[in-house]
């Protein structure tokens, strides 16, 4: 096999080859590609299809397309111009898919391997292990929009409405809410010290610092409410807390259970510690006068409906 | 406030309406929204002469302006029926949520009566997906019912029209160029 070919192969194979442990290298070889050709993008995400399908790996083919489309400057396979699907792929790009395949090999999500992803139109960074926004939050953004929109006067005028996010972690919700609503401002608090930096750095990258006040905190902790009483009241909370049963956490699949912050997931014995004390937070740091709204967003039948807890003179939304 | 008799006189100055929406900063479904309001609202202005066609006569006018549209401000085209639509994406509702991670955002849309299926994965969001589909499959609708009358099919000779004629053109602004210098040529040998 001549170089360029046995470089090729190399660059293929995936870190199993060495090793040999794993022994799907060769087998994983599609006999059809050329040995000491020049591959394209559809090409190489046929065999990097068919290497996660081998290994077990969840959405084969979407992984292999993200990241194929990445490298060339997508952000999704199908919105690549049609031509570079053909075009042979240089060995810098070769390598790259290359690094990144192998990371999704060790069951990490696509949005970390990318090191972004969209949320509401917006690019925001992501980086373990920084909890991933989840598709169904978008829609809680939209709910809240869908507030705001029909009760204007309770949110202010002038610099409304004034938002408090509980748990920011990327800043997904707190950034798309300020770039949807050019009057509001937000109150973005999170326990873990990642998340409050890449919801910093996101801020930044979208030039929203100045509309964004990001707190460390933790509001389980006594009194926490305190420290935000300066900001003033707010017109609205809103949360994406962690809501898993303790008892499931084991069950997660690798790629949350082995990368994501699992204090962004855990919600105790019955799903509900961190929403306790968002309720009893919330009682406090709302304006007393206008509707109180309270989106949590929460999995399965099983819960009971925190809305109980509630002691407002209004229910709580919680919508699920 | 809008200036009837102004915006009929710049309608009727500066040729088709989508331009004027945009001058106004106007979706051209709004302007034409508005043309039909203004319509009903505005009588006859004495300044228009009786050879002046009446342009807030909307609708007529409308359609007229409509063909003439380029790509940009295409006229609607004809509307799906959701319940003729069959959708197949992923997107957890039920004990999903935090405790999946998915990313696979691909939209299936089939539209039954014609069978035509539209696969979006254009961006990371299903629902903008999900709007693309609907796009797309409206284009593909149109041209299966309607072929040759189709929007798409009339903008694809509106374009290729507008390209013989240029190339045409800059054919014979070549042959002028070609003959002048002939000319020019013949006059210089003379003396």
């Amino acid at each position: 096999m001549e170089l360029g070919g046995r470089m090729l192969w190399a660059l293929l194979s995936g870190p199993g080859r060495r090793g040999g442990t794993r022994g799907w290298a060769f087998s994983s070889w599609q006999p059809h590609l050329p040995l000491a050709g020049l591959l394209n993008a559809k090409e190489l995400v046929s065999h990097w299809t068919a290497v996660f399908e081998k290994r077990g790996i969840p959405e084969a083919q979407a992984s292999s397309e993200y990241i194929v489309a990445h490298v060339l400057g997508a952000k999704t396979f199908q919105s690549l111009r049609p031509e570079l699907w053909t075009q042979p792929l240089t060995p810098w790009q070769l390598q790259c898919i290359q690094e990144l395949s192998s990371r999704r090999l060790q069951r990490m999500p696509v949005q970390y391997i990318l090191g972004e992803w969209d949320f509401q139109g917006l690019s925001l960074k992501m980086a373990p292990p920084v909890f991933i926004p989840r598709p169904e939050t978008e829609e809680l953004v939209e709910w809240v929009l869908e507030e705001v929109a029909q009760s204007p006067c309770a949110m202010g005028t002038q610099d409304g409405p004034l938002i408090l996010e509980v748990g920011c972690g990327s800043g997904a919700i707190s950034l798309s809410l300020l770039s949807q609503l050019p009057q509001s401002r937000v109150i973005a608090v999170d326990k873990g010290e990642a998340a409050i930096c890449l919801t910093e750095e996101n801020a930044q990258r979208l030039r929203l610092l100045d509309r964004i006040r990001i707190v460390p905190l933790d509001v389980t902790l006594e009194g926490s409410w305190a420290h935000l009483l300066p900001w003033g009241p707010v017109d609205l909370v809103v949360s994406n807390p962690p809501y898993v049963f303790h008892q499931d956490m084991e069950q997660l699949a690798p790629e949350i259970r082995s990368y994501e912050d699992p204090l962004a997931l855990d919600g105790g014995e019955e799903g509900m510690d961190i929403i306790i004390h968002i309720l009893a937070l919330a009682r406090w740091i709302l304006k007393d006068s206008g509707p109180r709204f309270l989106h949590i967003q929460r999995s399965g039948p099983r819960r009971g409906c925190p809305a109980d807890a509630w002691p407002g003179p209004q229910p709580a939304r919680v919508p699920g | 406030m809008v200036d009837c008799g102004g915006l009929k006189r710049k309608f009727m100055a500066t040729g088709p309406g989508p331009k004027l929406a945009e001058l106004l900063h106007m979706s051209t479904s709004s302007f034409f929204g508005l043309l039909a309001r203004l319509a009903r609202l505005c009588t006859m202005p004495q300044g228009l002469g009786p050879q002046a066609k009446p342009v807030l006569s909307a609708p007529r006018v409308a359609v007229t302006m409509v063909q003439a549209a380029g790509k940009k401000d295409r006229p609607a085209l004809p509307l799906l029926d959701e319940s003729e639509l069959e959708e197949q994406f992923v997107k957890g509702h039920g004990p999903g949520g935090q405790a999946t991670n998915k990313t696979s955002n691909c939209v299936v849309l089939k539209h039954i009566p014609s069978g035509i299926v539209v696969k979006c994965h254009q961006t990371r969001s299903v629902d903008q997906n999900r709007k693309l589909a609907r796009q797309i499959l409206q284009e593909k609708v149109d041209i299966f019912y309607n072929g040759e009358n189709s929007i798409v099919y009339k903008e694809k000779q509106e374009a290729e029209k507008k390209k013989q004629e240029r190339k045409r053109r800059a054919k014979e602004t070549l042959e002028k160029k070609k003959l002048l210098k002939e000319l020019r040529e013949l006059s210089k040998n003379v003396h």
